[in-house]
Protein backbone atom coordinates (compact mmCIF):
# COMPACT_ATOMS: atom_id res chain seq x y z
CA UNK A 1 0.00 0.00 0.00
CA UNK A 2 2.67 2.18 0.77
CA UNK A 3 4.30 1.85 -2.60
CA UNK A 4 0.97 2.96 -4.31
CA UNK A 5 1.29 6.07 -1.92
CA UNK A 6 4.55 6.60 -3.35
CA UNK A 7 3.66 6.58 -6.61
CA UNK A 8 0.39 9.10 -5.99
CA UNK A 9 2.80 11.34 -4.59
CA UNK A 10 4.34 11.94 -7.82
CA UNK A 11 1.38 13.13 -10.04
CA UNK A 12 0.49 16.51 -9.96
CA UNK A 13 -2.90 17.31 -9.17
CA UNK A 14 -4.45 20.96 -8.62
CA UNK A 15 -6.97 19.57 -5.98
CA UNK A 16 -10.28 21.80 -5.78
CA UNK A 17 -11.09 22.13 -2.16
CA UNK A 18 -14.48 23.95 -2.78
CA UNK A 19 -16.11 21.15 -4.79
CA UNK A 20 -15.71 16.94 -4.14
CA UNK A 21 -16.34 15.54 -7.92
CA UNK A 22 -16.47 11.83 -6.57
CA UNK A 23 -18.61 11.01 -4.07
CA UNK A 24 -20.49 7.72 -2.11
CA UNK A 25 -24.00 8.78 -2.52
CA UNK A 26 -25.89 6.48 -0.32
CA UNK A 27 -23.12 5.30 2.52
CA UNK A 28 -25.94 2.64 3.78
CA UNK A 29 -25.56 0.71 0.96
CA UNK A 30 -22.28 0.08 1.31
CA UNK A 31 -23.10 -1.73 4.25
CA UNK A 32 -24.42 -4.62 2.47
CA UNK A 33 -21.18 -4.47 -0.34
CA UNK A 34 -19.44 -7.72 0.10
CA UNK A 35 -16.66 -7.12 -2.33
CA UNK A 36 -16.35 -3.65 -2.70
CA UNK A 37 -14.33 -3.52 -5.54
CA UNK A 38 -13.93 0.44 -5.47
CA UNK A 39 -11.56 -0.14 -2.64
CA UNK A 40 -8.85 -2.41 -4.85
CA UNK A 41 -9.64 -1.06 -8.52
CA UNK A 42 -9.26 2.75 -8.09
CA UNK A 43 -5.42 3.07 -9.47
CA UNK A 44 -4.73 6.46 -7.18
CA UNK A 45 -6.22 4.79 -3.75
CA UNK A 46 -9.37 7.13 -3.55
CA UNK A 47 -11.56 4.53 -1.38
CA UNK A 48 -10.21 3.13 1.92
CA UNK A 49 -12.28 1.38 4.37
CA UNK A 50 -10.95 0.40 7.65
CA UNK A 51 -13.02 -3.12 7.81
CA UNK A 52 -15.52 -1.43 10.15
CA UNK A 53 -19.07 -1.95 9.42
CA UNK A 54 -19.84 0.95 11.86
CA UNK A 55 -17.47 3.13 9.75
CA UNK A 56 -18.44 4.67 6.40
CA UNK A 57 -15.98 4.22 3.05
CA UNK A 58 -13.54 7.06 2.74
CA UNK A 59 -13.52 8.87 -0.54
CA UNK A 60 -10.05 11.09 -1.14
CA UNK A 61 -11.43 12.81 -3.96
CA UNK A 62 -8.01 15.44 -4.04
CA UNK A 63 -6.08 12.56 -5.45
CA UNK A 64 -8.49 10.78 -8.41
CA UNK A 65 -6.70 10.45 -11.78
CA UNK A 66 -10.36 10.43 -13.07
CA UNK A 67 -10.09 7.28 -14.93
CA UNK A 68 -14.06 6.66 -13.76
CA UNK A 69 -13.49 2.75 -13.37
CA UNK A 70 -15.21 3.17 -10.09
CA UNK A 71 -18.55 4.26 -11.55
CA UNK A 72 -18.79 1.44 -13.63
CA UNK A 73 -17.64 -0.92 -10.89
CA UNK A 74 -19.65 -0.18 -8.38
CA UNK A 75 -22.56 -2.90 -7.88
CA UNK A 76 -25.01 -0.62 -6.55
CA UNK A 77 -24.26 2.35 -8.96
CA UNK A 78 -23.07 4.08 -5.59
CA UNK A 79 -20.25 6.15 -6.83
CA UNK A 80 -21.63 9.64 -8.42
CA UNK A 81 -18.46 10.26 -10.17
CA UNK A 82 -18.47 13.37 -12.28
CA UNK A 83 -15.47 15.04 -13.81
CA UNK A 84 -13.96 17.97 -11.35
CA UNK A 85 -14.17 21.42 -12.13
CA UNK A 86 -12.44 23.11 -15.24
CA UNK A 87 -8.36 23.00 -14.43
CA UNK A 88 -8.93 21.51 -11.45
CA UNK A 89 -8.16 17.60 -10.63
CA UNK A 90 -4.98 15.65 -12.16
CA UNK A 91 -2.68 17.21 -14.15
CA UNK A 92 -0.39 14.86 -16.17
CA UNK A 93 2.98 16.08 -16.92
CA UNK A 94 5.08 13.24 -18.54
CA UNK A 95 1.43 11.70 -19.73
CA UNK B 1 -22.60 -9.68 -8.81
CA UNK B 2 -21.39 -10.90 -12.16
CA UNK B 3 -24.95 -11.03 -13.68
CA UNK B 4 -25.50 -7.17 -13.02
CA UNK B 5 -22.09 -6.83 -15.69
CA UNK B 6 -24.17 -7.79 -17.78
CA UNK B 7 -26.41 -5.37 -17.85
CA UNK B 8 -26.11 -2.39 -19.30
CA UNK B 9 -28.91 0.31 -20.22
CA UNK B 10 -29.56 1.40 -23.93
CA UNK B 11 -31.44 3.77 -24.70
CA UNK B 12 -33.14 4.90 -28.26
CA UNK B 13 -33.08 8.44 -29.08
CA UNK B 14 -31.90 11.53 -26.93
CA UNK B 15 -34.35 13.02 -24.72
CA UNK B 16 -33.92 16.96 -24.46
CA UNK B 17 -31.84 18.00 -21.58
CA UNK B 18 -32.78 21.37 -21.47
CA UNK B 19 -35.47 23.26 -23.54
CA UNK B 20 -33.89 26.43 -24.54
CA UNK B 21 -36.73 28.18 -22.99
CA UNK B 22 -35.91 27.71 -20.20
CA UNK B 23 -32.27 28.96 -20.43
CA UNK B 24 -28.92 27.20 -18.16
CA UNK B 25 -27.89 29.17 -15.23
CA UNK B 26 -31.02 31.83 -16.32
CA UNK B 27 -28.49 34.01 -18.87
CA UNK B 28 -28.14 34.62 -22.54
CA UNK B 29 -25.58 32.15 -24.39
CA UNK B 30 -21.70 33.90 -24.55
CA UNK B 31 -21.39 33.34 -27.53
CA UNK B 32 -22.96 30.52 -30.65
CA UNK B 33 -20.12 29.14 -33.05
CA UNK B 34 -20.25 27.40 -36.54
CA UNK B 35 -19.00 24.07 -34.36
CA UNK B 36 -17.91 23.23 -31.03
CA UNK B 37 -15.66 20.32 -30.36
CA UNK B 38 -15.69 19.43 -26.12
CA UNK B 39 -12.04 17.60 -25.72
CA UNK B 40 -8.79 18.67 -26.91
CA UNK B 41 -7.53 15.36 -27.54
CA UNK B 42 -6.22 13.98 -30.63
CA UNK B 43 -9.79 13.18 -31.98
CA UNK B 44 -11.29 16.87 -30.71
CA UNK B 45 -7.87 18.87 -31.72
CA UNK B 46 -7.84 17.24 -35.25
CA UNK B 47 -11.76 17.87 -35.85
CA UNK B 48 -11.01 21.34 -35.20
CA UNK B 49 -8.21 21.87 -37.14
CA UNK B 50 -9.85 20.89 -40.29
CA UNK B 51 -12.79 22.62 -39.45
CA UNK B 52 -11.12 26.26 -38.83
CA UNK B 53 -9.40 25.04 -42.05
CA UNK B 54 -12.28 25.42 -43.70
CA UNK B 55 -13.10 28.98 -42.12
CA UNK B 56 -15.71 27.82 -40.01
CA UNK B 57 -15.80 29.59 -36.55
CA UNK B 58 -14.88 26.84 -33.97
CA UNK B 59 -14.80 26.68 -30.36
CA UNK B 60 -12.17 23.70 -29.20
CA UNK B 61 -13.38 23.25 -25.09
CA UNK B 62 -10.48 21.11 -23.01
CA UNK B 63 -11.78 20.61 -19.35
CA UNK B 64 -7.83 20.49 -18.40
CA UNK B 65 -5.47 23.00 -17.71
CA UNK B 66 -3.77 22.02 -20.67
CA UNK B 67 -4.31 19.51 -23.45
CA UNK B 68 -3.08 16.16 -22.32
CA UNK B 69 -3.64 17.03 -18.65
CA UNK B 70 -6.50 14.22 -18.20
CA UNK B 71 -4.74 11.50 -19.84
CA UNK B 72 -1.52 9.22 -19.96
CA UNK B 73 -0.54 6.40 -21.22
CA UNK B 74 3.13 5.37 -22.69
CA UNK B 75 1.99 5.96 -26.64
CA UNK B 76 3.49 5.74 -30.09
CA UNK B 77 1.85 7.72 -33.05
CA UNK B 78 2.16 6.01 -36.19
CA UNK B 79 3.94 7.71 -38.70
CA UNK B 80 1.98 7.41 -42.18
CA UNK B 81 -1.59 8.02 -40.97
CA UNK B 82 -0.39 11.19 -39.19
CA UNK B 83 1.53 12.24 -42.00
CA UNK B 84 -1.30 12.07 -44.72
CA UNK B 85 -3.23 14.24 -42.24
CA UNK B 86 -0.74 16.22 -40.80
CA UNK B 87 2.34 16.66 -43.84
CA UNK B 88 5.48 16.11 -42.04
CA UNK B 89 4.53 16.73 -39.00
CA UNK B 90 7.96 15.03 -37.56
CA UNK B 91 9.42 18.62 -38.24
CA UNK B 92 7.10 20.47 -35.62
CA UNK B 93 6.16 17.76 -32.94
CA UNK B 94 8.43 17.53 -30.28
CA UNK B 95 8.67 13.82 -30.23
CA UNK B 96 10.63 11.27 -28.35
CA UNK B 97 12.20 8.33 -30.27
CA UNK B 98 12.10 6.95 -33.89
CA UNK B 99 10.84 3.48 -33.43
CA UNK B 100 13.23 1.79 -35.25
CA UNK B 101 11.94 -1.73 -33.37
CA UNK B 102 9.01 -3.48 -32.56
CA UNK B 103 8.88 -6.64 -30.19
CA UNK B 104 6.65 -8.73 -28.19
CA UNK B 105 7.82 -10.21 -25.26
CA UNK B 106 5.70 -13.69 -24.32
CA UNK B 107 6.30 -13.60 -20.71
CA UNK B 108 6.36 -16.26 -17.71
CA UNK B 109 7.70 -15.73 -14.50
CA UNK B 110 11.05 -16.36 -15.35
CA UNK B 111 11.46 -16.73 -19.09
CA UNK B 112 10.68 -14.38 -21.52
CA UNK B 113 10.03 -15.94 -25.58
CA UNK B 114 10.66 -12.65 -27.63
CA UNK B 115 9.80 -11.89 -31.60
CA UNK B 116 11.29 -8.39 -33.26
CA UNK B 117 12.03 -6.75 -36.26
CA UNK B 118 14.00 -3.89 -36.28
CA UNK B 119 15.50 -2.07 -38.96
CA UNK B 120 17.32 1.29 -39.84
CA UNK B 121 14.87 1.86 -42.65
CA UNK B 122 12.39 2.47 -40.37
CA UNK B 123 14.23 5.60 -38.94
CA UNK B 124 14.30 7.55 -42.44
CA UNK B 125 11.09 9.49 -43.67
CA UNK B 126 8.34 8.96 -43.89
CA UNK B 127 9.13 6.51 -40.79
CA UNK B 128 6.69 3.99 -39.04
CA UNK B 129 6.24 5.22 -35.40
CA UNK B 130 7.58 7.88 -33.01
CA UNK B 131 7.09 7.24 -29.43
CA UNK B 132 5.44 10.64 -27.53
CA UNK B 133 4.34 11.75 -24.37
CA UNK B 134 1.16 12.57 -24.34
CA UNK B 135 0.80 16.12 -23.19
CA UNK B 136 3.65 16.84 -25.99
CA UNK B 137 1.70 15.04 -28.97
CA UNK B 138 -1.71 17.06 -27.49
CA UNK B 139 -0.59 20.41 -26.99
CA UNK B 140 0.56 20.40 -30.07
CA UNK B 141 -2.35 18.96 -32.09
CA UNK B 142 -4.40 21.88 -29.98
CA UNK B 143 -2.05 24.69 -30.90
CA UNK B 144 -1.96 23.82 -34.71
CA UNK B 145 -6.06 23.66 -34.05
CA UNK B 146 -5.68 27.25 -32.24
CA UNK B 147 -2.91 28.46 -35.13
CA UNK B 148 -5.84 27.22 -37.93
CA UNK B 149 -8.06 29.93 -36.43
CA UNK B 150 -9.96 27.64 -33.91
CA UNK B 151 -10.63 28.90 -30.35
CA UNK B 152 -9.18 26.80 -27.57
CA UNK B 153 -10.68 27.66 -24.20
CA UNK B 154 -8.63 25.36 -21.52
CA UNK B 155 -10.06 24.99 -18.28
CA UNK B 156 -13.88 24.95 -19.38
CA UNK B 157 -15.49 20.88 -18.03
CA UNK B 158 -18.75 20.76 -20.63
CA UNK B 159 -20.98 18.57 -18.75
CA UNK B 160 -24.21 18.84 -21.04
CA UNK B 161 -25.05 18.91 -24.50
CA UNK B 162 -28.04 21.36 -24.75
CA UNK B 163 -31.38 20.24 -27.30
CA UNK B 164 -33.88 21.99 -28.87
CA UNK B 165 -36.06 19.31 -28.96
CA UNK B 166 -33.82 16.19 -30.60
CA UNK B 167 -31.10 18.69 -32.09
CA UNK B 168 -27.93 19.52 -30.35
CA UNK B 169 -27.80 23.16 -29.73
CA UNK B 170 -24.67 24.14 -27.40
CA UNK B 171 -22.55 22.74 -24.57
CA UNK B 172 -23.33 23.95 -20.79
CA UNK B 173 -20.44 24.58 -18.47
CA UNK B 174 -19.66 23.94 -15.03
CA UNK B 175 -18.06 26.25 -12.52
CA UNK B 176 -16.10 27.84 -12.93
CA UNK B 177 -16.98 29.38 -15.63
CA UNK B 178 -20.91 28.46 -15.34
CA UNK B 179 -22.17 29.28 -18.27
CA UNK B 180 -23.05 27.99 -22.13
CA UNK B 181 -22.09 28.19 -25.78
CA UNK B 182 -24.33 27.37 -28.44
CA UNK B 183 -23.65 26.00 -31.90
CA UNK B 184 -25.03 24.36 -34.92
CA UNK B 185 -22.77 21.27 -34.71
CA UNK B 186 -21.55 19.49 -31.70
CA UNK B 187 -19.01 17.53 -31.66
CA UNK B 188 -17.72 15.29 -29.01
CA UNK B 189 -14.51 13.98 -28.57
CA UNK B 190 -14.45 14.13 -24.72
CA UNK B 191 -13.04 10.50 -24.16
CA UNK B 192 -13.37 7.19 -23.21
CA UNK B 193 -16.10 8.20 -20.24
CA UNK B 194 -17.98 10.40 -22.23
CA UNK B 195 -20.65 11.72 -19.94
CA UNK B 196 -22.08 13.92 -22.76
CA UNK B 197 -23.35 11.27 -24.53
CA UNK B 198 -24.26 8.96 -21.74
CA UNK B 199 -25.84 11.84 -20.06
CA UNK B 200 -27.98 13.01 -23.28
CA UNK B 201 -28.97 9.32 -23.97
CA UNK B 202 -27.16 9.11 -26.83
CA UNK B 203 -24.41 6.33 -26.39
CA UNK B 204 -25.40 3.51 -23.54
CA UNK B 205 -23.29 3.42 -19.67
CA UNK B 206 -20.00 2.08 -21.48
CA UNK B 207 -19.69 -1.54 -20.04
CA UNK B 208 -17.25 -2.76 -17.87
CA UNK B 209 -16.64 -5.40 -20.04
CA UNK B 210 -15.86 -3.27 -23.00
CA UNK B 211 -13.38 -1.17 -21.03
CA UNK B 212 -9.67 -1.94 -19.58
CA UNK B 213 -8.37 0.23 -16.77
CA UNK B 214 -3.85 0.97 -17.81
CA UNK B 215 -1.41 1.95 -15.40
CA UNK B 216 1.80 3.31 -16.18
CA UNK B 217 4.96 4.47 -14.89
CA UNK B 218 7.49 7.10 -16.29
CA UNK B 219 10.98 6.05 -15.25
CA UNK B 220 13.70 8.00 -16.08
CA UNK B 221 16.99 7.31 -17.43
CA UNK B 222 20.06 8.83 -18.97
CA UNK B 223 19.45 8.62 -22.78
CA UNK B 224 22.88 6.66 -23.21
CA UNK B 225 21.87 4.38 -20.84
CA UNK B 226 18.21 3.41 -22.53
CA UNK B 227 20.35 3.26 -25.72
CA UNK B 228 22.85 0.48 -24.21
CA UNK B 229 20.32 -1.50 -22.29
CA UNK B 230 18.20 -2.14 -25.17
CA UNK B 231 20.57 -1.83 -27.78
CA UNK B 232 19.80 1.35 -30.14
CA UNK B 233 21.28 4.19 -32.02
CA UNK B 234 20.86 7.49 -30.75
CA UNK B 235 17.46 8.83 -31.47
CA UNK B 236 16.08 5.16 -32.20
CA UNK B 237 13.46 3.56 -30.03
CA UNK B 238 11.42 0.87 -29.44
CA UNK B 239 7.91 0.17 -28.30
CA UNK B 240 8.10 -3.44 -27.02
CA UNK B 241 4.28 -5.62 -26.40
CA UNK B 242 4.29 -7.37 -22.88
CA UNK B 243 2.18 -10.62 -23.15
CA UNK B 244 1.57 -13.17 -20.21
CA UNK B 245 3.24 -12.65 -16.68
CA UNK B 246 2.28 -9.08 -16.65
CA UNK B 247 -1.57 -9.75 -16.44
CA UNK B 248 -1.30 -12.11 -13.75
CA UNK B 249 -3.00 -15.01 -15.49
CA UNK B 250 -5.80 -13.02 -17.05
CA UNK B 251 -6.30 -11.62 -20.46
CA UNK B 252 -4.64 -8.11 -21.07
CA UNK B 253 -1.51 -6.38 -21.99
CA UNK B 254 1.42 -4.26 -20.98
CA UNK B 255 3.79 -1.88 -23.09
CA UNK B 256 7.64 -0.47 -22.82
CA UNK B 257 7.99 2.48 -24.52
CA UNK B 258 11.20 4.43 -24.81
CA UNK B 259 11.24 7.92 -24.58
CA UNK B 260 14.44 9.86 -24.64
CA UNK B 261 15.67 9.74 -20.94
CA UNK B 262 12.23 7.77 -19.90
CA UNK B 263 11.28 4.30 -20.09
CA UNK B 264 7.37 4.48 -20.04
CA UNK B 265 5.87 1.07 -18.87
CA UNK B 266 1.98 0.40 -18.74
CA UNK B 267 0.23 -2.27 -17.95
CA UNK B 268 -3.40 -3.06 -17.69
CA UNK B 269 -6.89 -5.19 -18.28
CA UNK B 270 -10.45 -5.49 -18.23
CA UNK B 271 -12.17 -3.46 -15.62
CA UNK B 272 -14.26 -6.38 -15.02
CA UNK B 273 -11.50 -8.63 -15.02
CA UNK B 274 -9.69 -6.25 -12.19
CA UNK B 275 -13.00 -6.58 -10.27
CA UNK B 276 -13.19 -10.45 -10.05
CA UNK B 277 -9.73 -11.18 -9.26
CA UNK B 278 -9.47 -8.16 -6.57
CA UNK B 279 -5.90 -7.17 -7.74
CA UNK B 280 -4.67 -3.86 -7.66
CA UNK B 281 -3.70 -1.93 -11.10
CA UNK B 282 -0.49 -0.61 -9.11
CA UNK B 283 0.34 -4.07 -7.66
CA UNK B 284 0.58 -5.64 -11.60
CA UNK B 285 3.05 -2.93 -12.31
CA UNK B 286 4.95 -3.53 -9.32
CA UNK B 287 4.81 -6.87 -9.44
CA UNK B 288 5.98 -6.47 -13.29
CA UNK B 289 9.30 -4.26 -12.30
CA UNK B 290 10.16 -6.64 -10.36
CA UNK B 291 10.34 -9.46 -13.03
CA UNK B 292 13.80 -10.76 -12.80
CA UNK B 293 14.19 -9.92 -16.63
CA UNK B 294 12.57 -6.36 -16.00
CA UNK B 295 15.04 -5.43 -13.12
CA UNK B 296 17.92 -5.31 -15.26
CA UNK B 297 16.21 -3.16 -17.92
CA UNK B 298 15.21 -0.63 -15.15
CA UNK B 299 17.69 -0.10 -12.82
CA UNK B 300 18.35 3.01 -11.26
CA UNK B 301 15.58 4.38 -12.95
CA UNK B 302 13.73 6.72 -11.09
CA UNK B 303 10.16 7.20 -11.29
CA UNK B 304 8.65 10.52 -12.43
CA UNK B 305 5.02 9.91 -12.62
CA UNK B 306 2.59 7.37 -12.29
CA UNK B 307 -1.15 7.28 -13.50
CA UNK B 308 -4.32 5.36 -14.76
CA UNK B 309 -6.69 5.38 -17.64
CA UNK B 310 -9.50 3.28 -19.48
CA UNK B 311 -9.42 2.65 -22.59
CA UNK B 312 -12.23 1.10 -24.43
CA UNK B 313 -11.46 -2.21 -26.05
CA UNK B 314 -15.12 -3.05 -27.21
CA UNK B 315 -14.38 -2.93 -30.64
CA UNK B 316 -17.01 -2.61 -33.62
CA UNK B 317 -19.33 -3.66 -31.30
CA UNK B 318 -19.10 -1.55 -29.15
CA UNK B 319 -19.73 1.44 -31.20
CA UNK B 320 -22.44 3.48 -30.32
CA UNK B 321 -24.41 5.30 -32.78
CA UNK B 322 -22.32 8.05 -34.31
CA UNK B 323 -24.56 10.68 -36.02
CA UNK B 324 -27.12 12.44 -34.34
CA UNK B 325 -29.27 16.03 -35.44
CA UNK B 326 -26.55 18.61 -35.05
CA UNK B 327 -24.04 16.11 -33.43
CA UNK B 328 -21.25 14.09 -33.94
CA UNK B 329 -19.46 11.41 -31.37
CA UNK B 330 -15.13 11.18 -32.10
CA UNK B 331 -12.47 9.09 -31.23
CA UNK B 332 -12.28 7.20 -28.02
CA UNK B 333 -15.47 8.27 -26.88
CA UNK B 334 -17.24 6.49 -30.11
CA UNK B 335 -14.95 3.56 -29.10
CA UNK B 336 -12.86 3.88 -32.27
CA UNK B 337 -9.55 1.65 -30.39
CA UNK B 338 -8.37 -0.91 -32.41
CA UNK B 339 -5.57 -2.94 -30.53
CA UNK B 340 -2.59 -0.61 -30.77
CA UNK B 341 -4.08 1.98 -32.61
CA UNK B 342 -5.78 5.01 -30.77
CA UNK B 343 -4.23 7.97 -31.78
CA UNK B 344 -4.79 7.60 -35.56
CA UNK B 345 -8.21 6.25 -35.33
CA UNK B 346 -9.12 9.34 -33.10
CA UNK B 347 -7.46 11.80 -35.27
CA UNK B 348 -9.14 10.27 -38.70
CA UNK B 349 -12.49 10.19 -37.11
CA UNK B 350 -11.73 13.76 -35.98
CA UNK B 351 -11.18 14.24 -40.08
CA UNK B 352 -14.02 13.20 -40.78
CA UNK B 353 -16.37 14.51 -38.73
CA UNK B 354 -14.91 18.07 -40.03
CA UNK B 355 -15.20 17.08 -43.23
CA UNK B 356 -19.07 16.12 -42.38
CA UNK B 357 -19.03 19.22 -40.45
CA UNK B 358 -18.35 21.54 -43.32
CA UNK B 359 -20.14 20.01 -45.82
CA UNK B 360 -23.54 20.50 -43.42
CA UNK B 361 -22.58 24.21 -42.51
CA UNK B 362 -22.84 24.83 -46.83
CA UNK B 363 -25.98 23.83 -47.04
CA UNK B 364 -27.28 24.99 -43.50
CA UNK B 365 -28.46 21.47 -42.83
CA UNK B 366 -27.80 19.85 -39.55
CA UNK B 367 -29.52 16.73 -39.93
CA UNK B 368 -28.65 13.26 -39.49
CA UNK B 369 -29.23 12.57 -42.99
CA UNK B 370 -26.70 14.86 -43.87
CA UNK B 371 -24.51 14.27 -41.56
CA UNK B 372 -24.36 10.86 -42.09
CA UNK B 373 -21.33 11.31 -44.55
CA UNK B 374 -19.27 11.18 -41.69
CA UNK B 375 -20.48 7.52 -40.67
CA UNK B 376 -19.85 6.94 -44.81
CA UNK B 377 -16.55 8.29 -44.29
CA UNK B 378 -15.56 6.44 -41.46
CA UNK B 379 -17.20 3.20 -43.43
CA UNK B 380 -14.87 3.68 -46.19
CA UNK B 381 -12.01 3.98 -44.59
CA UNK B 382 -9.33 1.77 -42.70
CA UNK B 383 -11.35 2.45 -39.27
CA UNK B 384 -14.47 0.87 -39.91
CA UNK B 385 -12.81 -1.63 -41.53
CA UNK B 386 -10.55 -2.67 -39.42
CA UNK B 387 -12.53 -2.29 -36.90
CA UNK B 388 -14.85 -4.54 -38.38
CA UNK B 389 -12.14 -6.81 -39.18
CA UNK B 390 -11.41 -7.41 -35.58
CA UNK B 391 -14.99 -7.50 -34.33
CA UNK B 392 -14.50 -10.72 -32.34
CA UNK B 393 -11.38 -9.51 -30.45
CA UNK B 394 -13.01 -8.49 -27.61
CA UNK B 395 -15.39 -11.05 -27.47
CA UNK B 396 -13.00 -13.92 -28.14
CA UNK B 397 -10.49 -12.37 -24.98
CA UNK B 398 -13.84 -13.03 -23.27
CA UNK B 399 -14.18 -16.89 -24.53
CA UNK B 400 -11.15 -17.99 -23.87
CA UNK B 401 -9.79 -15.84 -20.27
CA UNK B 402 -6.96 -17.70 -19.94
CA UNK B 403 -5.83 -17.56 -23.55
CA UNK B 404 -2.73 -14.84 -23.14
CA UNK B 405 -1.72 -16.39 -19.65
CA UNK B 406 -2.02 -20.18 -21.08
CA UNK B 407 0.23 -20.19 -24.50
CA UNK B 408 2.23 -17.53 -23.29
CA UNK B 409 3.29 -20.51 -20.90
CA UNK B 410 2.78 -22.87 -24.14
CA UNK B 411 4.93 -21.08 -26.26
CA UNK B 412 8.03 -20.70 -23.37
CA UNK B 413 7.74 -24.28 -22.70
CA UNK B 414 8.36 -25.64 -26.09
CA UNK B 415 11.15 -23.15 -26.47
CA UNK B 416 12.59 -23.89 -23.05
CA UNK B 417 12.82 -26.78 -24.11
CA UNK B 418 13.83 -26.41 -27.43
CA UNK B 419 16.74 -23.97 -26.72
CA UNK B 420 18.10 -26.95 -24.10
CA UNK B 421 20.21 -29.38 -25.26
CA UNK B 422 19.30 -33.00 -24.57
CA UNK B 423 21.21 -36.24 -24.84
CA UNK B 424 18.08 -38.14 -26.14
CA UNK B 425 17.88 -37.87 -29.85
CA UNK B 426 15.92 -35.13 -31.69
CA UNK B 427 12.74 -37.28 -32.72
CA UNK B 428 12.66 -38.19 -29.24
CA UNK B 429 12.66 -34.30 -28.33
CA UNK B 430 9.91 -33.65 -30.37
CA UNK B 431 7.80 -35.98 -29.34
CA UNK B 432 8.92 -34.88 -25.47
CA UNK B 433 7.59 -31.60 -26.38
CA UNK B 434 4.63 -32.10 -27.71
CA UNK B 435 3.74 -34.43 -24.84
CA UNK B 436 4.66 -31.60 -22.73
CA UNK B 437 2.61 -29.15 -24.32
CA UNK B 438 -0.14 -31.41 -24.62
CA UNK B 439 -0.47 -31.91 -21.02
CA UNK B 440 -0.85 -28.41 -20.54
CA UNK B 441 -4.10 -28.01 -23.02
CA UNK B 442 -5.43 -30.89 -24.95
CA UNK B 443 -4.90 -30.85 -28.20
CA UNK B 444 -8.52 -30.46 -29.12
CA UNK B 445 -9.36 -27.67 -27.06
CA UNK B 446 -5.65 -26.13 -28.46
CA UNK B 447 -7.22 -26.40 -32.09
CA UNK B 448 -10.50 -25.41 -30.85
CA UNK B 449 -8.77 -22.06 -29.79
CA UNK B 450 -6.65 -21.42 -32.51
CA UNK B 451 -9.69 -22.12 -34.65
CA UNK B 452 -11.78 -19.09 -32.96
CA UNK B 453 -8.76 -17.12 -33.39
CA UNK B 454 -7.82 -17.30 -36.67
CA UNK B 455 -11.58 -16.68 -37.41
CA UNK B 456 -11.42 -13.21 -35.49
CA UNK B 457 -7.62 -12.06 -36.71
CA UNK B 458 -8.34 -11.43 -40.58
Amino acid sequence: MSDLENAVQLIHFQPDEGWQHVIIAEQDLCKNCQGKPCLTICPSGVFAWNNCDSDPVLVFYKQCVECGACRLICPYENIAFAFPHGGYGVAYRQG
Amino acid sequence: MLKYWYEHKTTDSPHPTVCLSARPYDQAPVKKYDAIVVGAGPAGSSAAYFMAKEGMDVLLLERGAYPGAKTCGGSAVIAEHTHKLFPNFWDELDYERIVTDQAYWFMTEDSILSTGFRSNKLAAAPFNRFTVRRPNFYKWLAHKAAEAGATLLLSHNATEALFDGKQAVGVKISAPQNCYYLADIIILADGVNSMLAERAGLAPRVSPLNLSLYVKETISLPAETIEERFNLLPGHGSTIGLIGYPTAGFNGTGAIHLYKDAISLNVGMSVGDFAKSGLRPHDLLDRLKKHPLMQPLLKGGVVEEYGGSMIPEGGYNAVPKLVHPGLLITGDAASLVNGVHGYNLAMWSGYFAAQAAYAAKKARDFSVKKLSLYRTLLNESFVMQDLKANAGAAALQRDIPYMFDLYTRMANEAAFHSAKVYTMPKRARRVFIFKKITSMQPVLKIIRDVWKTLKVVR
